[in-house]
């Protein structure tokens, strides 16, 4: 075999090495990745994200309800309601609702009527959430689409 | 041989056929022992003097060893009675205090160890520093100690939900909401760790597999391979005196380690073991003066740390109880709901900034504590406490050490309704 053969063959062979070598390994990160995919539920079996609170008229105008099972507070003024998020943007918490606002017991942080951060660790101000009228004339509140805090829905 | 000597003699033949010998009664039994029997030949056949001083090694990766092995012994028991399912794993709990054999006792040594061994690692891990026990060649063996203290607070923070009572449910809910304060993967992990929006069914599930399969085979994984570097490295770190014989004075010798090529020869190519060997290695040092038999010496003093572990553990279990608060509530808060201790300095941390307390110092402390051998690679002041040439690294390190336990005592103690700042006394 001449020294010109030898060394092209060389070449071709650490190509492969190489190659073959970076084949796998890409492929074990990928199968490793993947566990991210199973991991991550396509479905949960907790609360749903989408919910009905009753008719309106639950709601007189004026009132501050929370519906602590939900997470959530139900604002109404005149023909205007609002939904916002219960759940303390710093840690977690539920905070309990006030007519001046929202406090929280775990780490002091307080909030404003429109759930804007007035004292404490809260780091934002709490969502406000999608309320709609369903066609069975109930209120119906989506918890995974957050609208523009101060935007009131009319009924 | 007749049919009744081979009976007469069954026991004995069995009994010489699991043990290959006799209690050594000389040096070359005392060898032996080690070395061809399985649960004992992780040790060397013998050991530098230095490595067996009580007031060097403080035995306190032994006693994080012990106290996972007791763990995964009472983890494993308890796991007879335990479901992780929302609606029966606090009745079980009560159950394991009413009507289980053993079964407050059995939980109070799980807990109180868990505990334990955050502590017995974060000591362990100050002893390494503080003696410059990470230098070279054990860069990497101070790695895997880094990570196994994570694994060792992860094991231990998965473990905390298990009881779904009040102080699970709120501790688990914020510890996760800090989690979830990381930049761009934050809220993804969040997720993926508690299976749902909100702590519930699906993370007590995920919690009870990461806490029972996931966490202890790495723990397990990774404390093999930390023992046998341990031995590749060259045993334990000891001070340059501790290689020399008793009576002869350290001479400095420059070595070149000149690189020896090896040259595929025509035809065959032996090599002895020696050639592929580098570095420090066990025997290097270990004349006979300053080395003893691992059979007995070695192993007295590693039954004498596990009897204290075991000791300590018994008389903290039968006068402590380990906490069960009411069941869960998920719409009422205790005030203040407080994370597992070993990370209320984080939450002290977090009260005054979220980003920062949760993801920044944290991830900068890691980051800092993994790189530390190859940030620091001067070799001097090896194998001793304080040595004068590591007075830097060792104040910011103990500088370091001593505020997150200040932060930890203050989260912990000083801290009220409403995160104000409370007086224990």
């Amino acid at each position: 075999m001449s020294t010109k053969a030898s060394e092209q063959s060389g070449d071709r062979r650490s190509f492969l090495t190489w190659f073959s070598s970076a084949a796998l390994f890409g492929s074990a990160v990928i199968s490793a990745l993947a566990n991210f995919v199973f991991l991550k539920p396509r479905a949960t079996y907790g609360q749903p994200s989408r919910f009905s609170i009753g008719k309106p008229d639950a709601f007189p105008s004026g009132a501050r309800i929370a519906i602590e099972t939900r997470r959530i507070c139900v604002a109404r003024e005149g023909n205007q309601i609002a939904v916002i998020s219960t759940t303390c943007t710093h840690l977690g918490c539920i905070v309990g609702v006030a007519d001046t606002g929202f406090s929280c017991p775990c780490h002091g942080s307080r909030y404003d009527q429109d759930g804007n951060v007035t004292a404490g660790p809260a780091p934002k101000a709490l969502p406000w959430y999608q309320v709609k009228l369903a066609p069975n004339g109930e209120l119906e509140v989506d918890t995974s689409i957050e609208i523009k805090p101060g935007s009131y829905y009319n009924v | 041989m007749s049919v009744k000597t081979a009976l007469a003699e069954i026991p004995r033949t069995i009994w010489t056929s699991i043990f290959r010998h006799s209690l050594p009664s000389s040096e070359l039994g005392q060898a032996q022992t080690s070395f061809t029997n399985f649960f004992l030949h992780i040790h060397p056949v013998k050991v530098n003097r230095h490595t067996l001083k009580a007031t060097y090694t403080l035995g306190l990766g032994l006693f994080s060893f012990f106290l996972f092995v007791i763990l995964t012994v009472t983890g494993v028991l308890l796991m007879f009675y335990y479901v992780p399912s929302t609606t029966q794993a606090y009745d079980r709990m009560l159950d394991l205090r009413g009507s289980v054999a053993f079964g407050t006792f059995l939980r109070n040594m799980h807990r109180w160890s868990a505990h334990g061994m955050v502590i017995a690692v974060f000591l362990h891990m100050c002893r390494v520093f503080l003696t410059g026990s990470y230098k070279r060649p054990r860069e990497f063996n101070w790695v895997i100690g880094v990570i196994l203290l994570l694994l060792t607070l992860f094991g231990s923070f998965t473990g905390y939900l298990l009881p779904w009572d009040q102080l699970a449910f709120w501790a688990i809910t914020v510890g996760t909401a800090i989690a979830g304060y990381a930049p761009v993967v934050g809220a993804k992990m969040q997720f993926l760790l508690l299976g749902d929006t909100t702590v519930g069914q699906e993370a007590l599930l995920r919690f009870y597999v990461l806490h029972v399969v996931v966490i202890p085979l790495a723990i397990t994984l990774l404390v093999a391979i930390h023992f046998w570097r341990i031995r590749k490295d060259g045993g334990l770190s000891r001070p340059a005196e501790a290689d020399l014989a008793p009576g002869t004075e350290a001479v400095s010798v420059q070595v070149v380690a000149a690189p020896v090529e090896l040259k595929p020869a025509e035809g065959k190519q032996a090599f002895g073991l020696m050639g592929l060997v580098r570095g420090p290695f066990t025997k290097v040092g270990n004349t006979p003066e300053n080395t003893v038999y691992s059979w007995p010496n070695l192993l007295m003093a590693e039954l004498f740390v596990f009897i204290l572990t075991v000791a300590v553990l018994l008389v903290i279990s039968l006068m402590f109880h380990a906490p069960l608060e009411e069941p869960v509530n998920a719409m009422h808060p205790p005030n203040p709901a407080k994370a597992p201790w070993y990370f209320l300095g984080l939450q002290e941390l977090v009260s005054y900034s979220a980003f920062w307390g949760g993801v920044g110092i944290p991830g900068i402390e890691v980051a800092l504590l993994m790189m530390v051998p190859y940030l620091d690679r001067k070799p001097g002041g090896v194998g001793r406490w304080f040595a004068k040439e590591r007075l830097l690294a060792n104040t910011l390190f103990v500088t370091f050490a001593v505020l997150n336990v200040i932060l930890i005592i203050i989260g912990t103690l000083f801290r009220g309704p409403n995160w104000e700042f409370v007086s224990p006394w």
